[in-house]
């Protein structure tokens, strides 16, 4: 038994080292060369209150520092929500934004771009996010609505996932149908914007998904225990006390939440949330104690590796990071699937 | 829309491989000007200005010496950090840049941006821009040199326009085919216009610049000349590659072998060459007029 | 000890569950037998709460099942169904302790651990416990199921509610052998007299063999409840399954025969 339960121990530190080694090389390297001496008295002028900060000081305090930060975050809440979904949905393919969540942010933001300017629809620089988050919530709202059972009024999990798949169908069209009655320049913002992109990270956004992230985390990780009853079936879990239509509304909505406020602010980032959680339990195991935790930190490993990539690859100029999150995660997870006994 | 402008991103980047290592070699100017905009880049050169251009933008192609500079990416992509690394002086852009959270950026850290004023989408129009952009530079003669050509060549191409007899209807596709859909210019267009002074007409209307068409609208419109930009054309390869196309074939342009090949940079903006691309097109689509 | 009051389920017009009244106790082996489609799942999933009857109540003990919380239930109360995939590979020691979950909020105790260890042992499986679940085959994995629904109810609950285990055709991958040691396994856990076990099985010889109180359903009807001997009759035999035993009847042992 000892054993068992010892052979998670080990990963969380080797893997906290890593992201500490990825955050270090992701600020100090980029298309400007930032020195330690930089980052050194960046961090003493700030603290004393100096203000004479010269320009490439400024660039590490004000663009290279939060933008590091904020992929720690976003890759953070969308492994942790690409975890939970799969727990919930008991479900290996499933990714955080299948219940309809990144397509209604995509909606969202791509409605901004496309008619903000028309209707004079703008509340200063948080519009966009607003319109992202908005049409997240509205579309994962109509996913749960649509898919309580008329005569019992429960929804199960399998009907749930049919209308996510459904809704982000319509609102993938509807982002197409938009980007395609936009002008030329806002089409195109509607694309960049789907392939994600950290180019826009501030300190107010780290500060916003940072309180998301971490809420959420430590919310989930209570839940833990009953994800894994849900392992050997939804019934089961009920008769080892599992409250399951409780527990099924309170993972979605940390995922939403999560999923939400990190897309609004970077665009939609695909696959993190899928294979994150599959490369833990291919290295170690599928208890969601030690999955959701790790998840946090690998996501944000591989996002910031990602946007590392995205930034060095074409230096000076930047790779969307949906690109490289898949160069850079595809062929680990093919090597890992195929060398361990990876199966369902 | 989003498969042909992700395929256009990625064809610019890997056609612009070569250009993305392109080293700093201004590194010891005082000026450094970073131009993110194609029209401002090509007029910079003609004036001779480009002395202290340390870096453009992905889409600037012309003249061809500017793809040597290191460029920033795409203009409607853009990072901060991309273009700070250069240490720009000055930015100059044409109000065409994006996203707004990287200008925003870029303001909070008070780099200079300037635009140069708005011009009539005019022969006019350009004359103007070029001086103002001749006296920023301090090179108002060579300004007043390129206005003077732009003006004879477009005089000349307007009184060819007029001995024309017949008016070619023109359809001019822009990069090609995606999955069966064309992006072609419409007579709103930059080309449109320059279609116009040319003597020609585009054979589809839109209301914006460019619009999907499927190869239905293509065959339907049988133009008489068809006009392919470098990469469609260059992708294509050849007659038989063009016969391909679905729509295509059925035209008359096709049937009388009138495809030709244009440059893209010189059909989406006004600048010192518009004249003689004016010209050049006249040449293309009145081949038959002509020996008449 | 569970009691079934008057219950009737329907599905549409169709009566599933015809007034059906049993009582369980504690100590007992109560096995439900019947021919396809008598009702005997249904009646299982009523007892577990998995779904109401339209009419009638089930009492654990002296509670009602309709004021129990699932959390209450779960400590007292451990049900293994049949068919379990599991969802993601887990080892066979993380299954088990998949029993204590309603024992512990984060970390299991020394006393859950011990209690898995021990229900594993009790049922053979110790030796596999840190292999992949996925990797077992269907005979192992029911026995790792029936580790954990047995760790489950490990040690009696402080409130004297008493523990109830309820069996939905557990031998359906065991081989002979197996299908024996896990009934006398399950005779060896009654001696502990505040235990109540319920369980469907098809097997009628088993039911002979080893069952304390047998009931026997029918259409959604009762049709017999009691000893094997008031039972496993012939009449009722031929009513419920349509074919006429052959009863063998040695000592206190009884042995059906069909033709």
């Amino acid at each position: 038994m000892e054993k068992a339960s010892s052979r998670y121990k080990g990963i969380f530190p080797v893997l906290s080292v890593v992201l500490l080694i990825i955050v270090l090389l992701s600020i100090r390297y980029g298309a400007v060369s930032i020195t330690l001496e930089d980052m050194v008295s960046a961090f003493q002028k700030h603290l004393s209150g100096e203000q004479g900060l010269n320009l490439t000081e400024r660039i590490f305090m004000e663009i290279r520092l939060p933008r590091a930060i904020l992929c720690i975050f976003v890759g953070a809440s969308l492994a942790v929500g690409g975890a939970l979904l799969q727990a919930l949905f008991r479900n290996p393919i499933v990714e955080p934004g299948l219940v309809g969540t990144s397509c209604g942010a995509a909606f969202g933001a791509a409605l901004y771009f496309a008619l903000g300017a028309t209707f004079n629809f703008n509340v200063g620089e948080y519009t966009l996010p607003l319109a992202a988050c908005l049409g997240a919530i509205c579309s994962t709202a109509l996913v749960f609505f649509l898919s309580q059972s008329k005569q019992t009024g429960k929804s199960s999990v399998v009907t749930l996932l049919l209308v996510g798949i459904a809704i982000n169908a319509l609102f993938l069209s509807g982002v197409g149908f938009l980007s395609y009655i936009a002008r030329d320049p806002q089409a195109r913002s509607i694309i960049f914007w789907n392939l994600g992109t950290l180019s826009g990270a501030n300190w107010p956004a780290v500060i916003i998904v940072g309180i998301s992230t971490i809420t959420c985390l430590v919310i989930s990780l209570r839940y833990a225990k009953h994800l894994n009853a849900l392992m050997i079936g939804e019934e089961e879990a009920q008769f080892i006390g599992v409250n399951l239509k409780s527990l099924k509304w309170k993972i979605l909505l940390i995922n939403v939440i999560m999923v939400a406020v990190a897309t609004a602010f970077v665009g939609v980032i695909s696959f993190v949330g899928l294979i994150v959680p599959h490369l833990l339990r291919i290295l170690k195991g599928s208890d969601n104690r030690f999955l959701i935790l790790n998840s946090a930190v690998l996501g944000g490993v591989l996002l910031c590796l990602a946007d590392l990539l995205s930034r060095m690859l074409l230096r000076p100029a930047e790779l969307p990071i949906g690109i490289v999150t898949s160069v850079v995660g595809v062929p680990i997870f093919i090597i890992l699937l195929r060398k361990k006994n990876y199966f369902f | 829309m989003k498969k042909i402008i992700i395929y256009t991103v990625l064809v610019l980047s890997v056609s612009a491989c070569g250009r993305f290592g392109n080293e700093d070699k201004k590194k010891d100017h005082k000026e450094r000007l970073v131009v993110i905009s194609k029209q401002y880049n090509e007029i910079i050169y003609a004036l001779g200005a480009e002395e202290n251009v340390v870096a453009v933008d992905v889409s600037s192609t012309y003249p061809p010496e500017i793809k040597e500079l290191p460029n920033v990416g795409y203009h409607r992509a853009l990072s901060a950090e991309a273009i700070l690394a250069m240490k720009p002086t000055l930015i100059l852009e044409d109000n065409n840049i994006g996203p707004e959270h990287v200008i925003t950026q870029l303001k909070k850290l008070k780099i200079p941006m300037k635009q140069f004023g708005k011009y009539e989408h005019t022969i006019a129009g350009t004359d103007s821009l070029m001086h103002e952009m001749g006296r920023y530079f301090e090179k108002e003669s060579k300004a007043e040199e390129l206005c003077k050509k732009l003006d004879s060549d477009m005089k000349i191409a307007l009184e060819n326009t007029d001995s024309y007899k017949e008016k070619p209807k023109v359809l001019m596709i822009h990069f090609g085919r995606a999955s069966n859909i064309y992006l072609v210019m419409t007579k709103n267009s930059t080309a449109g216009k320059l279609m116009e002074w040319a003597g020609g007409e585009m054979a589809v209307e839109g209301e914006r610049g460019m619009k999907q068409f499927s190869p239905e609208v293509i065959a339907k419109s049988d133009p008489d000349v068809i006009l392919l930009t470098d990469y469609g054309y260059d992708r294509l390869g050849s007659m038989e590659g063009i016969a391909d196309l679905p729509g295509v074939s059925s035209t008359r342009a096709f049937k009388n072998k009138r495809v030709y090949r244009v440059e893209e940079h010189d059909m989406v903006y006004f600048g010192p060459r518009t004249g003689e691309v004016v010209l050049k097109l006249q040449n293309l689509i009145h081949q038959d007029g002509k020996s008449q | 000890m569970i009691q079934t009051q008057n219950i009737t389920y329907t599905i549409g017009d169709k009566i599933i569950l015809d007034d059906i009244s049993v009582t369980f106790n504690p100590g007992n082996l109560n096995l439900i037998i019947g021919p396809n489609g008598a009702g005997k799942s249904t009646l299982v999933k009523v007892i577990c709460n998995q779904i109401k009857a339209k009419e009638g109540w089930v009492q654990y003990g002296s509670e009602n099942l309709a004021d129990m919380t699932v959390s209450q239930l779960a400590k007292i109360r451990a049900v293994l169904s049949q068919n379990i995939e599991l969802a993601f590979p887990l080892q066979v020691s993380e299954v088990v302790m998949m029993g204590r979950y309603p024992h512990f909020s984060v970390k299991p105790t020394e006393k859950d651990k011990t209690a898995c260890e021990e229900a594993m042992r009790f049922f053979d499986v110790w030796e596999m416990a840190n292999r992949d679940y996925m990797t077992l085959s269907g005979g192992e994995k029911q026995r790792v199921h029936f580790a954990r629904v047995v760790a489950q109810i490990w040690y009696p609950p402080e409130n004297n509610m008493g523990r109830y285990l309820v069996l939905d055709e557990p031998l359906t991958f065991l081989d002979v052998h197996y299908q024996f040691h896990f009934m006398h396994k399950l005779l060896e856990l009654l001696n502990q007299k505040d235990i109540v076990v319920v369980g469907v099985v098809h097997d009628l010889n088993l039911a002979a063999k080893f069952a304390d109180h047998i009931v026997l359903l029918d259409h959604g009807k009762l049709l017999a409840a009691g000893s094997k001997e008031e039972v496993l009759t012939k009449e009722n035999i031929k009513t419920a399954y349509r074919l006429e035993p052959i009863i063998h009847s040695e000592k206190e042992s009884m042995y059906l025969f069909f033709e």
